[in-house]
């Protein structure tokens, strides 16, 4: 450390400024780098909520058809928590945890949670499989939009299963590849209808 | 409360993505290749990475979207799944006769299409992934092509 904050500007100014006045001057400077520090951290954060805003606002803006062909729009739904799991007949993982979210459904319906399907299958299969569970919340018919914004969301390789979990105000609040354990779907639900 | 709140959901995004980044795009997954042996018969071979998986039932050869070629697959490992009832994955290598219709005259590689899909152990599954090969024909006569790796993956299985 040979050039520290004090010998830089006196090299600077080699007539006239004291030595305190220096130091006074550095710390100045030390507190307008802190300042700006922090800006530039709440900044991160402001960028971060706008963009799980704008992301949240992506998934709200879909319209897709449900299983008889009915155009569909998530933003009926805005104001709720809610869930939206891609999944499809020909991935396990996916059929082995829907059980658990019409469960969930049926508890926490009435708190304001609703669970919303996006099938990336045939609508014969969805439908068979629909019925074999008594599904209870909505499955829609996702298309290259619906993967293509699931891959913006973080899942590059647009597999299954995925679930996006939005915040009552709209806002992405988990993104999840792979199975949503029970545990943590609860204690997510929890924070978010709170 | 974003305040406090954002930082929680930034770790919980982050648990989400990476468990994704240590899954292998499909084509490393599950890697093909394949060799014509003849005029008339193709061997495909699927190189299945450790922890992945692929459905025999799901696998397809075509030459163009027109003609699906017949193959004889062999058996897989069996397992129950409660909505498709018993399934066969393979595992590891597996090789695969595609029959193609008629000769096919040497000199110009054949255009081989093939579907496939699989899951990893992780408990993801991926969404069907089609490949395309050039396999060069032998000659009539001539020793059986060499291997062949399928070509770089389509952007998207929509387009």
């Amino acid at each position: 450390m040979s050039s520290g904050p004090d010998e830089t500007p006196r090299a600077s100014f080699p007539s006239g400024l004291s030595h305190r006045r220096l130091s006074r001057r550095s710390l100045l400077v030390g507190g307008v780098a802190v300042a700006a520090a922090a800006l530039a951290a709440g900044a991160a954060l402001f960028r971060q909520r706008d963009a799980r805003a704008r992301e949240g606002a992506a998934v709200l803006a879909m319209v897709l058809p449900d299983v008889d062909g009915r155009d569909t729009a998530l933003a009926q739904w805005r104001g709720k928590v809610l869930v939206v799991n891609f999944w499809a007949t020909w991935c396990a993982p996916c059929r082995e945890e829907m059980p658990q979210f019409v469960a969930v459904q049926t508890r926490d319906g009435a708190k304001g949670v609703q669970f919303v399907g996006i099938a990336v299958d045939q609508v014969d299969k969805v439908k068979d499989f629909v019925k074999e569970i008594r599904l209870n919340y909505p499955v829609l018919i996702g298309g290259f939009g619906a993967i293509e914004l699931s891959k913006a969301l973080g899942n590059d390789l647009a597999a299954l299963p995925f679930t996006i979990v939005l915040g009552r105000t709209g806002e992405v609040a988990h993104t999840q590849l792979g199975q949503l354990k029970a545990a943590q779907l609860d204690s997510l639900l929890k924070t978010l209808l709170a | 409360m974003w305040l406090l709140a954002a930082p929680a959901f930034a770790s919980a995004l982050a648990a989400g993505l990476s468990a994704q980044t240590k899954l292998l795009p499909p084509e490393e997954a599950f890697r093909l290749s394949a060799r014509a042996l003849d005029a008339t018969t193709i061997e495909a071979r699927f190189d299945v990475a450790d922890g992945y998986y692929l459905y025999r039932d799901r696998i397809h050869f075509s030459l163009g979207p027109a003609v699906t070629l017949s193959t004889d697959l062999p058996a897989g490992t069996r397992k129950h799944d409660e909505f498709f009832g018993d399934v066969e994955t393979y595992r590891g290598p597996v090789t695969i006769r595609v029959r193609l219709p008629g000769a096919t005259p040497a000199g110009r590689p054949l255009v081989l299409h093939a579907d496939s899909q699989g899951c990893a152990d992780a408990g993801v599954c991926y969404p069907p992934n089609p490949q395309t090969l050039e396999v060069p024909v032998p000659a009539a006569g001539q020793k059986p092509g060499a291997f062949v790796e399928a070509a770089a993956p389509k952007k998207s299985w929509f387009k």
